[in-house]
């Protein structure tokens, strides 16, 4: 079990591509930390530089508190699953399981023990001996796990080992990595672009894009205090609504108008965000999640300022909820609603709206207000 | 109450990889059409292609005479295996065989050696120089074989640095047949399609260049391997020119440069029971290890594909 940090790490390919840019990120001995964002964000190439994979072009990696920018990927004892789980085809499981713990020059009889312990965690054991090719993808996947596991390594580097599992497997091995990784304590980075994942496994999440880091916190942080835009865009789903309006100042409080609707602004929310009014009377932008409309007719008091009318433009029912598309001048909203709304589809709607949940952005630079 | 049973349907679309589906083959035109083509093609394979391989065996036991008066007919009027004993023993044909196998065992291995650790190089290690050399050996393939018959010939009878002439032993023919950028541009092209992420795993698992290349690789890389080792024993096996002008002593030469030089002392079912045994082991050879070469990678579920 070790620390990982990132000293102001960048790489730039030979093309002049930098995939990571100046990176400064300090993993905690034992923690869960997600790195998460788009394709080529640079969250990939990052892990890689750790594993020793991909060479650092400026900064310094330290696993340990020690500097490993030079040392081999076998020096850094670190373990890495692979999205593609990259497995040895020509050997048995227990193969597989074994291989580096050989290669570590460990005593048979210890091999033979440790592979049988971490095959039994896993519940492979009735497939030691078969190649890998007689397996299904889960039970890869967990052969994969393994032979990270069994080495005892000082980090795990987890990378996208879910994307390829359909998406009943990939809920039951989600919960599985993160009760491992509770039960062994291993520092862990694992790289997905799914922010479910990311929201459902990490301790921490650190959130990237065009290769610089974007906000690193707890998920519920994240997502409750998003430090920008795209983070605000990125996480959650359906993501969250954002027009640009104007703040003004109406009957004592805080008033914002956009699209021809008007919130009022919780003295709560207002008090929370004081920089809120250094931008009274300029244009913001708002951000409402989903989750933070309800239709009217489910709520008992709808208080003035808290509520926008509105045309249903599309009706997805999910069961558990249902998911209302409705336009606000150009562009489209969208508000997750009791199951048993009577919202359809061209006829008019009232949606209330929790007003201490609005998110505000600065328009130019994006970052949260 | 009982269930209805489901019938299996002939399926629309194609069966077995053919163009023709079931259903097509259902209808007479078809059936009979290109059934008809098919056996005619299988008739002209057998006999264009197994043809001269099942004379030369039949011819190998039958007396001399038999095979001068009737030399198509498809029986023998009686056997010779002696034909067979004569040609081992008498012409020395046995030791010619084993100098021809010592030849393609070297030749095999020479070829091996330098095509696997040419392509891991060129394709898994890429030094900085790797698109150099390989563009560099692809342009050798340009070079015609008989052009450079003369400054090999000069290199083996005065080889740089050692200063002893290679003429009349077997590493004559040994060191230039490891030397075939056709052998190493077909592995490395083979090395290039294995999943990088297995290599990296090994990297990680604490896998150096060697072990990687020995535990990892050359195990992954059977199909390969297999192809390379035919062209190797073959062309070995066949080889005339060369053996016949760095060879010069007749006891350390091949069955390809002593049948030749033996057919006007030998009489004809010998000669042929001679030619019998020199064509068996590259036969034998091909039947055995066929299914190593002729089936796929075997990269089965290593990674999702």
């Amino acid at each position: 079990m070790a620390s990982i940090e990132f000293q102001d790490v960048s790489k730039v390919f030979p093309d002049g591509t930098r995939a990571v840019d100046s990176l400064e990120l300090t993993i905690d001995e034992g923690e869960f930390m997600v790195f998460v964002g788009p394709s080529g964000c640079g969250k990939t190439t990052a892990l890689r530089m750790v594993a020793g994979l991909e060479d650092i072009s400026e900064g310094t990696i330290l696993i340990g508190g020690r500097i490993v920018n030079d040392d081999s990927p076998k020096e850094r004892d670190v373990a890495m699953v692979f999205q593609n789980y990259a497995l040895y085809p020509h050997m048995t499981v227990a193969g597989n399981l074994a291989f580096g713990l050989k290669l570590r020059k460990l005593s048979k009889p210890a091999v033979q023990q440790r592979v049988q312990k971490v095959a039994a965690t896993l519940g492979i054991e009735q497939y030691l001996d078969r190649k890998p090719r007689a397996l299904s993808g889960g039970q890869r996947q967990r052969v994969a796990m393994g032979r990270a596991i069994v080495r005892e390594p000082r980090a795990y580097l987890m990378d996208e080992p879910l994307s390829n599992l359909d998406a009943q497997l990939r809920v039951q091995v989600r919960a599985e990595i993160q009760k491992l990784q509770r039960t062994l304590g291993v520092t862990t980075i694992y790289v997905t672009h799914d922010q479910t994942e990311a929201m459902t496994m990490g301790d921490r999440i650190a959130v990237m894009r065009n290769g610089a880091l974007q906000q690193v916190d707890t998920p519920e942080r994240v997502y409750q205090w998003p430090a920008n835009r795209f983070v605000a865009g990125f996480i959650g789903s359906p993501a969250m609504n954002m027009f640009t309006g104007r703040l003004t100042r109406a009957n004592g409080g805080l008033v914002v108008n956009f699209g021809g609707n008007s919130l009022a602004l919780d003295d709560e929310l207002v008090a929370e965000r004081p920089a809120l009014l250094a931008h009274v009377g300029a244009d913001v932008v708002l951000g409402i999640r989903p989750e933070d409309f309800e239709d009217a007719a489910f709520t008992p008091e709808v208080q003035p300022g808290r509520s926008v009318t509105t045309v249903c433009s599309l009706r997805e029912a999910l069961g558990s909820e249902v998911l209302v598309h409705f336009p606000v001048v150009e562009a489209s909203f969208v508000a997750r609603v009791h199951p048993k709304t009577a919202a359809r589809e061209g006829e008019q709607l009232r949606l209330v709206v929790n007003t201490k949940q609005l998110h505000f952005f600065e328009p130019e630079s994006g970052l949260a207000i | 109450m009982t269930l209805p049973i489901r019938r299996r349907r002939p399926s629309g679309g194609p069966s077995n990889g053919s163009l023709l589906t079931r259903a097509d083959w259902t209808r007479p035109r078809i059936k009979w059409g290109v059934g008809t083509a098919h056996l005619l093609l299988l008739a002209a394979l057998v006999v264009f292609g197994l043809g001269p391989l099942l004379w030369l065996a039949k011819s190998a036991i039958t007396p001399t005479v038999d095979t001068i008066s009737h030399p198509i007919s498809l029986f023998p009027h009686g056997t010779a295996w002696g034909n067979l004993r004569a040609a081992w023993s008498d012409v020395h044909v046995g030791r010619y065989f084993w100098n021809t196998v010592a030849l393609a065992l070297g030749c095999w291995l020479s070829q091996i050696v330098v095509a696997t650790t040419g392509g891991y190089v060129l394709s898994v290690l890429r030094p900085k120089y790797a698109r150099i050399v390989t563009g560099l050996l692809l342009t050798t393939l340009f070079v015609p074989a008989v052009v450079l018959l003369v400054p090999l010939y000069i290199e083996i009878v005065h080889p740089p640095l050692i200063h002893h002439s290679f003429i009349d032993s077997y590493w004559a023919i040994w060191l230039p047949a490891g030397a075939s950028a056709f052998n190493v541009v077909l592995v490395k092209r083979f090395f290039d399609n294995l999943p990088r992420e297995i290599f990296e795993a090994a990297r990680i698992d604490g896998a150096g260049p060697f072990r990687l290349f020995v535990l990892v690789v050359l195990p992954m890389s059977k199909p390969i391997l297999g192809v390379v080792s035919v062209f190797a024993v073959l062309a070995s096996w066949k080889d005339f020119l060369w053996p016949l002008l760095v060879l010069t002593n007749p006891d350390r030469q091949p069955l390809s440069v002593r049948l030749p030089a033996i057919q006007s002392q030998t009489q004809l079912g010998i000669f042929l029971a001679a030619m019998f045994i020199a064509c068996l082991v590259p036969i034998v050879g091909f039947l055995i290890f066929q299914r190593s070469f002729l089936r796929g990678t075997g990269l089965g579920g290593a990674i999702k594909g």
